[in-house]
């Protein structure tokens, strides 16, 4: 390999000295630019915890990002500028010689790479685990939990094509609202009835599966009131694009009193409901019965419903 | 397959060198020999789906439904499969032995003895489907018991495919080889075709006895 | 097992110089088989299998109960597949063999109508493949601007739902399948043997079976609109796929078919690639494309098979009732996301690797410069190829299937930003103090480099953990995968098209018609996906069909770039047909001064490709040498040195050619 050889025929333009000077200078400007115009602004927003470590996460990688896309585009364009020949058809070999290979270079590349690559790693490892999972679903057996012990469960059944949300705290009721309390960490307990969906409250910055049969734990804490969209991300049939409904975080107080009020409204319904469960199964007896019908002997659902958890207990539900 | 790398399809080149017909020669047992272990390699990848199909389920046991009320494939028919497929890479590995010695008529008789091993266990197979004590969607064990019956009875019929052509050619190549020696030793391009060709067969059945031997493992022994 | 050389003809077995009488043909010309025949087997077959599974399946309960008899429908396709082959003639050989019939010499077909039959010249399959997969293309572009057509407006709608996302569904999995062969299958089947020296493929029948069970496939797929479409997207993912109605069928069966055709192409050209290299073609003077193609075909050869059984437990599912992926009757529908993705996260790069391997075997032809860090490159695609069995589950970071191994997923998805980097090492060292020509396929290659960039980059972002919390499923991967497939492989094939063309068919294509349809493409490729980046950060979902009003700017920018977009390949087209077909321009034989193999055989490139074996003496990248050494001895060099010295012509894998590569080997 022949490696580093300068063959330096006559004086040489500081081709590297002005690729370096110019990307650094770019980079810096555009980071610069980039970290106190846009940063602050960037989505999902900071409505919660999650939200807020989310656009962290993405500004850290923007401000990363732009100074490889400075420097390549950068390095392409100053070589087509400056050592583009625009004579048609003309196949000498470049002027000067260089050398062939460098394996200073290659080294380097390498190196720099697989830091860039390691540091990322290591930046994304910690964001995940230290803001409880970062708002993405964990399964049904979460590991990283927020450090408070009062965690408020609400579940996110999804089905062909709308969302439904149970406060098992709340004597289990079953409403299309999506409401959660401010300064409280909610674990959102997603499942589905039918095919894969995918419960995104964007601005919640949460994003978990809803699968049949399954349980899938998202964490998030609010830290401003207002309302928020939520989506469904994964494709789930022909009105997937309309399976969407909106949602609010209220103050404290304010949601307390809307549970309350919203479990007696609804306490004929939720009667009439199976009893809140992780996750549900169709009837042994095939589709023709009720769906959620209790004679499923084999199941080994675990029954969490409205018989064992009173509003009273509501500060120390289960945490995931 | 394997073997479409043994004559050229166009016509050669009026003027080709002897040593140009060698190289072309030795490339195209080279192709022969690397198609075989690729044909293993890609065999094995269809069954990695199988046998991840197969400890997922079998881990996961959702709702306790891998396998309720210890349901099972028939087990005679099962080890039977077995067996004989098992048998048959045996007795072509031992035809194959044979041939190196220079009894050709050996390994026709080992050749021939596998194709119908393979067609029997073949047949058994699809037999089992209809002896089967439960219904395909009744659980994850029995599902993927009929998947797995599917993919090998489609590489039952494509083994015993490939060592009959092979057996097949070698009925016709026999007399041409004789004067050199047999198919063995004879130095003819069609010969050093034909044993790349049986190499290759012969790891592919052996790949094929193996696959046998640990979905039997895993489908009649430890379920 | 070297044999004397000494040994001569008679050894070898060839009964004397001359070839075999020119067999006009075995058969009357009426019972010549041909794209016709194939098509009347096809429908034939599809009638006949769909008749077989009503008599078999019709009275069970399953089709009573939801009127659709899905045995009918996938006997029906894998009928209509098999008479399509036999009718083609793919069924000839392999029923001779078993009777032990060597195949009978054939004499080179020439004409047109050669291009419409079961041909074993791997130029003719390059270039039936090569419009093979514009069809595929310009078909699933269609959908494409269907898809954008109905995004131009929120919440007025140009399809309905049923009818969207089937458009969808078809785009999605139309261009997967094509992006799998877009390379390998035209360029791959017609360089590979130019680009190592050899005069044919391993397996030229493999080799013409990939292509047939590619149309195959293209037909298949497309019978799901008739069908009723599916609605589950290209990834196909499990509950839903059980639910969907018939067009399901065709979405499995179809990737069963274009998957075997994938293996087919892959195991030919990794077989031929290993085996059939001219003397002296050693590892380190192989050709970059062709280390890519190599390995390319490594992925496709042992990810493609898990995608068919991972199909095929979906086709029992629909069919004979197993409950593999149906989690209340044991089975689980995640299982159907892991086997899927763990195909499904190769074939990403099964879409990336070739194109970086034209753009390095390009850019030293437009920039006078070796190579740089070929070896590095060459290791790269293998570092790809091999980490990218690795990753599969950042597909599934929210999904809740082993959270506790996404830092796992996220380290290997990350890391193959280091062998993915090495590409951009070998283009910007290629381009130091080069003399870069700006011919439309340096246009091509330049300008992959910049689309990568973004694919790349925002590949980064999904890949970390918090980021993919929201950009997961949205517009932004959606861009992400398109800037990685469209701005990069696709980019690369029009590289390779507007710079092989010459050779291929022996015609220039228009300079300054390749120069607009370039800037048409690049501007409006980026018209059409660089908005959907933002589109999809702020918060609008994939394969929706109604979002916010908010949205509609960026939806509608990139809606309108998506139609001149399409309307730019109709330049292509334009400068394709006009160039070499209308007003021909006879090319130069080295129109851009390569050095490489496959532009020292004559055009157009006679039967043999190469009238001796040639001798390679180095690798094809001295081009910063006033007067570099030819690349090969194409005048019988095999004869002289193999008289003088047995031994150097013996293996491919020996460097054993004296006198060559003065600057020692490269890398």
């Amino acid at each position: 390999m022949a490696s580093g050889q300068r063959t330096s025929g006559g004086r040489v333009a500081p081709h590297g000295k002005r690729i370096v000077g110019g990307w650094i200078t770019l980079s810096v400007v555009f980071d610069l630019l980039f970290g106190f115009l846009v940063g602050p602004h960037l989505p999902p927003g900071r409505m919660t915890s999650s939200a807020g470590s989310q656009q962290f996460d993405i500004k850290v990688l923007f401000l990363a990002a732009i100074p490889v896309v400075v420097g390549v585009i950068g390095y392409i364009v100053y070589a087509v500028v400056v050592w583009r020949d625009g004579r048609p058809a003309s196949f000498e070999p470049p002027a000067q010689v260089t050398a062939r290979q460098s394996t200073r270079v290659q080294a380097a590349w390498i190196g720099i790479t697989t830091c860039l690559t390691l540091g990322l790693f290591t930046f994304g490892t910690i964001e995940l685990i230290l803001p409880a999972g970062a708002g993405g679903g964990e399964g049904p057996a979460p590991i990283w939990t927020p450090a408070s012990k009062t965690v408020l469960p609400i579940q996110v059944i999804a089905q062909q094509w709308k969302f439904t949300y149970r406060y098992p705290t709340y004597g289990g009721f079953e409403t299309d609202q999506l409401v959660i309390p401010e300064h409280t960490p909610v674990a959102f307990h997603v499942t589905s009835l039918d095919v894969i969906h995918d419960f995104w409250a964007y601005q919640l910055g949460v994003k978990a599966d809803a699968n049949p049969q399954s349980d899938n734990v998202a964490f998030t804490t609010a830290e401003q009131l207002g309302r928020f969209v939520v989506r469904c991300d994964e494709l789930c049939g022909i009105w997937h694009g309309a399976m969407y409904n909106y949602g609010q975080v209220m103050t404290k107080s304010g949601f307390n009193t809307w549970a309350l009020t919203t479990e007696h409204k609804l306490a004929a319904n939720t009667k009439l409901l199976p009893p809140f469960a992780w996750f549900y199964s169709p009837s042994a007896n095939g589709a023709g019965g009720s769906y959620y019908g209790t004679n499923a002997t084999y199941s080994k659902v675990q029954v969490y419903g409205a018989a064992t958890v009173s509003p009273a207990q509501a500060s120390k539900p289960r945490a995931g | 397959m394997a073997d479409a790398a043994s004559t050229r399809m166009e016509a050669p080149l009026a003027n080709e060198s002897a040593d140009e017909l060698a190289y072309e020669l030795r490339s195209a047992e080279g192709a022969t020999w690397t198609a075989g272990k690729l044909l293993v390699g890609i065999g094995a990848f269809f069954y990695v789906g199988l046998g991840f199909a197969y400890f997922y389920l079998r881990s996961a046991n959702d709702l306790n439904l891998w396998r309720p009320h210890n349901i099972s494939a028939p087990q005679d028919l099962g080890a039977l499969i077995m067996a004989v497929v098992l048998a048959c890479a045996s007795i072509n590995v031992f035809g194959t032995y044979r041939l190196r010695k220079g009894m050709t008529a050996d390994w026709e008789v080992a050749g021939w003895a596998s194709v119908g091993g393979l067609l029997f266990a073949l047949a058994v197979q699809i037999w089992e489907l209809t002896r089967l004590g439960f219904a395909p969607g009744s659980s994850g064990y029995s599902s993927l018991f009929i998947a797995w019956a599917g993919m090998n009875i489609a590489t039952l019929l494509i083994t015993a495919y490939w060592l009959e052509t092979l057996l097949a050619r070698t009925l016709r190549l026999r007399r041409a080889v004789a004067e050199d020696g047999g198919l063995y030793t004879s130095t003819q391009p069609a010969a050093r075709l034909w044993r790349a060709n049986l190499e290759s067969v012969t790891y592919f059945l052996g790949f094929v006895a193996l696959v046998n031997l640990l979905f039997w493992i895993f489908f009649y022994a430890i379920v | 097992m070297a044999i004397g050389i000494s040994k001569t003809l008679d050894d070898v077995g060839r009964s004397g110089n001359e070839p075999p009488a020119p067999q006009t043909s075995s058969r009357p010309a009426w019972m010549s088989q041909h794209l016709g025949t194939a098509v009347i087997g096809a429908v034939a077959g599809y009638a006949f299998g769909h008749w077989i599974g009503n008599v078999i399946a019709a009275g069970y309960p399953n089709p009573q109960s939801n009127g659709e008899n899905d045995i009918a429908i996938v006997l029906a396709l894998v009928f209509g597949v098999v008479g399509w082959l036999a009718g083609i003639g793919a069924f000839n050989y392999p029923l001779a063999k078993i009777i032990g019939r060597a195949p009978a010499p054939e004499a080179p077909e020439v004409g047109w109508t050669r291009f419409f039959k079961y041909n074993l010249d791997h130029k003719v399959v390059g270039f039936q493949y090569m419009i093979g997969v514009l069809l595929f293309f310009f078909t699933g572009g269609l959908w494409a601007m269907a898809i954008r057509t109905e995004l131009l407006n929120p919440t007025n709608h140009y399809f309905g739902p049923g009818t969207y996302i089937a458009i969808v569904s078809e785009h999605g999995s139309m261009m997967m399948m094509m992006a799998t062969s877009v390379i390998i299958g035209p360029l791959g089947n017609y360089l590979t043997p130019l680009l190592i020296g050899s005069r044919k493929m391993a397996f030229p029948r493999v080799e013409a079976f990939s292509f047939w069970m590619f149309m195959a496939g293209y037909l298949v797929i497309l019978t799901a609109i008739p069908l009723g479409g599916f609605p589950t997207g290209w990834t196909g993912y499990a509950p839903l796929q059980t639910q969907a109605t018939a067009g399901m069928d065709s979405y499995l069966v179809g990737f069963i078919v274009i998957g075997t055709g994938m293996i087919c192409a892959g195991f030919n050209v990794a077989v031929t690639i290993i085996n059939y290299r001219a003397p002296g073609m050693t590892w380190n003077r192989v050709p970059i494309f062709a280390w890519s193609l190599l390995a390319v075909s490594s992925l496709l050869t042992l990810a493609t098979p898990l995608l068919a059984t991972a199909c095929y437990f979906g086709i029992l599912d629909r069919t004979v009732l197993t409950s593999i992926y149906v989690d209340e009757h044991g089975g689980s529908n995640f299982l159907w996301e892991n086997l899927f993705w763990f195909f499904g996260h190769p074939e990403v790069y099964i879409m990336a690797i070739p194109g970086f391997g034209i753009v390095a075997e390009l850019l030293p032809v437009f920039t006078r410069r070796p190579l740089f860090a070929y070896r590095v490159g060459a290791a790269g695609m293998f570092g790809v190829a091999l980490l990218s069995f690795f990753v599969w589950q950042h597909h599934l970071f929210d999904s809740g299937i082993n959270p506790d191994m996404r830092p796992l997923f996220m380290l290997t998805t990350e890391l193959i930003s280091i062998p993915t980097g090495f590409i951009y090492l070998v283009g910007l060292g290629t381009l130091w103090r080069s003399k870069i020509r700006l011919e439309v396929p340096m246009l091509f290659c330049l300008a992959l480099y910049f689309n990568f960039l973004f694919g790349g980059i925002s590949g980064v972002f999904v890949s970390d953990v918090p980021a993919d919390v929201t950009l997961h499923g949205s517009f932004f991967v959606m861009a992400h995968f398109h800037y990685t497939i469209m701005g990069g492989l696709m980019f690369a094939f029009f590289a390779g098209i507007y710079y092989w063309i010459p050779k291929i068919s022996g015609k220039m294509l228009n300079k300054r018609l390749g120069q607009i349809h370039f800037w048409c493409m690049f501007v409006f490729f980026n018209l059409t996906f660089f908005p959907l980046f933002f589109v999809g950060i702020l918060g609008m979902p994939r394969r929706v069909f109604e979002y916010a009003h908010n949205l509609q700017v960026w939806n509608d920018v990139s809606s309108v770039g998506a139609f001149l977009l399409g309307a730019s390949f109709l330049i292509f087209i334009a400068n394709f047909v006009w160039s070499i077909y209308i007003a021909p321009k006879k090319a130069p034989a080295n129109p851009w001064g390569s050095l490489g193999l496959e532009w020292q055989t004559p055009t157009p490139v006679p039967f043999f490709n190469f009238e001796r074996i040639p001798v390679i003496l180095s690798d094809p990248y001295h081009y910063d040498e006033q007067d570099p050494l030819p690349v090969a001895d194409l005048g019988g060099g095999l004869v002289p040195v193999a008289a003088g010295a047995v031994g150097s012509v013996d293996m491919p894998g020996e460097p054993g050619i004296e006198g060559t590569d003065p600057g020692g080997s490269n890398g």
